[in-house]
């Protein structure tokens, strides 16, 4: 499991680089949410909204948007797909993402179009810890985090 | 060092625009700025008065009394950032800057766009000679006293639009009408409560200064944290008509005014007596995010430092480590100025005004017929 001191990353996952979102592909379904460095940065959970099942989505496009402090932003698709399932509990209370990011606090569930070519372009395995050291060094050197 | 520095940037003001209006202008020139279709834009204006803009996610029946806002001829939208509901007219200036995102930092770089955002605002208060200082999240102080309140949006094509609203003056009375409020009734009493915990530009400089003057004093404040000169213009006419679409698509339509969220608002209060004098806590809920709250009582404190207490609450979780984390950092920076209000009675009579805030909502969810919970409504 990657981690510097409170950040955890665990390996079994695919990280979106730019958005810091994570994947989890199982039994053909992705199930996605925010990584611990991505919520380091934008803080406690408000609002957050998210499109409705069945909608057919592209990587990169939004799937919905969120409200953490006061910065409201669109949470992007890692990968291209259908939209399968939203997180119900995690829409009436968004700070189940902060409290449990990687388990109860997933956000949306996608069936993949091309799982292959977009997990791709995901961080994964060892690539994670590199990328994830990286990111720490970043956020230290920025002085985001101690 | 800057973390977006612009060689160039445009200046647009105007004024009197309605709130659909203003709203889609502000978002379509981030949605343009952030696709490399218009210019780097610092546009700085007023409403009509007046209109009431709730947060992005707000719930409006929960943050303005609709009836009142009716009958004054009070607009009511929406706001694409985030934040509470706000009141704004021709004493208010209206700040939107739309800068082009960088596309590989989506979400790691929040809290210093704010920081450098903010600059600007703060850099012309305080050449006015007004101690404003930007306080983390989402506020520009004055000694605990907010004169300004902050959000940053996002936009699918990564343009970044800051938005503030600057009190240069407010109608307190007309404001506590307008928006639902922790209290039961308005009296001087309510509007004294208020006026401790919100300033404006007149009101700390103690003369009747224009809105372009203040004006001109943020766009001065920009040029500066930016190190660029600001270029006078208005909008293109593809800007005209983008921003036409936008509005009779979005801002001017009940789907966008009226749309709701899933997290539910709860009131909560609680009261408990001190050697010190009586603590009186109210507080909403959103969710389990601490959206309001007001600490009151006889106790002393120094001024100032009960609002500077209620502002590093809010936005908070509710959760009991979260809310005892930013009390400690209070009492540790203004030990001085709180040592008549005990930290242990107040962190109980928080968690007490939070339980029952929790309660109320598990019961409105209980009974699907029953009133909803409204910030105003009877606190349990």
């Amino acid at each position: 499991m990657s981690s510097n001191q409170n950040y955890i990353f665990p390996p079994d996952l695919y990280y979106d680089r730019a958005t810091h979102i994570w994947a989890r592909y199982d039994d053909e379904i992705v199930t996605i949410g925010l990584d611990a460095l991505g919520l380091e940065s934008l803080g406690d959970m408000a609002y957050i909204s998210l499109q409705a099942a069945g909608l057919p989505v592209q990587r990169g496009e939004s799937i919905g948007s969120l409200e953490a402090a006061k910065m409201v932003g669109d949470v992007i698709a890692p990968v291209g797909g259908v939209i399968a399932a939203r997180n119900d509990d995690v829409l009436r209370d968004p700070s189940l993402i902060n409290r449990d990011p990687y388990h109860a606090g997933w956000i949306i569930q996608i069936t993949p179009s091309d799982w292959e070519s977009d997990s791709a372009q995901l961080a994964h395995g060892a690539d994670v810890t590199a990328w994830v050291e990286s990111e720490i060094e970043r956020y230290r050197s920025q002085g985001w985090i101690e | 060092m800057l973390e977006f520095e612009v060689s160039f940037m445009r200046l647009i003001t105007d004024n009197d625009v309605s709130a659909s209006f203003g709203l889609a202008a502000d978002e379509c020139l981030a949605a343009r700025v952030g696709a490399g279709q218009s210019e780097p834009t610092l546009r700085l204006y007023t409403y009509r008065s007046h209109c009431a803009l709730v947060g992005r996610f707000q719930n409006l029946e929960n943050e303005v009394h609709r009836a009142y806002c009716a009958e004054h001829n009070i607009a009511l939208n929406r706001r694409p950032t985030g934040g509470g509901a706000i009141l704004m007219g021709a004493d208010q200036l209206g700040v939107a800057l739309t800068l082009e995102g960088r596309g590989d930092d989506s979400y790691s770089r929040a809290r210093e766009w704010m920081t450098q955002f903010s600059s600007g605002v703060v850099h012309a208060l305080q050449s006015l000679g007004v101690a404003a200082s930007f306080r983390r999240k989402n506020d520009i102080e004055v000694n605990g006293r907010k004169i300004v309140g902050l959000g940053i949006y996002r936009a699918p094509s990564g343009g970044l639009l800051f938005h503030a609203s600057l009190l240069v003056d407010l109608d307190l009375p007309l404001m506590l009408h307008a928006l639902k409020t922790p209290f039961e009734k308005i009296s001087d009493k309510e509007i004294a409560t208020v006026a401790d915990r919100i300033t404006t530009v007149r009101r700390e400089i103690g003369r009747a200064i224009t809105v372009d003057e203040v004006r001109a004093r943020v766009a001065e404040g920009y040029a500066a944290t930016f190190n660029v000169s600001l270029n006078g213009g208005g909008f293109t006419d593809d800007e005209w008509v983008a921003i036409s679409n936008l509005q009779s698509l979005k801002y001017d339509t009940a789907e966008w005014v009226n749309q709701t969220t899933a997290v539910p608002d709860a009131t909560g209060s609680a009261k408990i007596k001190t050697p010190s004098g009586l603590i009186d806590v109210r507080l909403t809920l959103a969710g389990n995010t601490i959206k309001a709250v007001m600490i009151g009582g006889d106790f002393f404190a120094a001024e100032g430092a009960v609002a500077d207490l209620e502002s590093s609450l809010r936005w908070h979780s509710a959760d009991p480590k979260a809310v005892a984390a930013p009390l400690e950092t209070a009492y540790t920076q203004r030990a001085n100025d709180l040592s008549s209000l005990p930290r242990d009675s107040l962190v109980q009579v928080l968690q007490q005004a939070i339980r029952r805030a929790q309660v109320a909502e598990s019961a409105s969810r209980a009974d699907p017929y029953g009133c909803f919970v409204t910030p105003e409504g009877a606190h349990v």
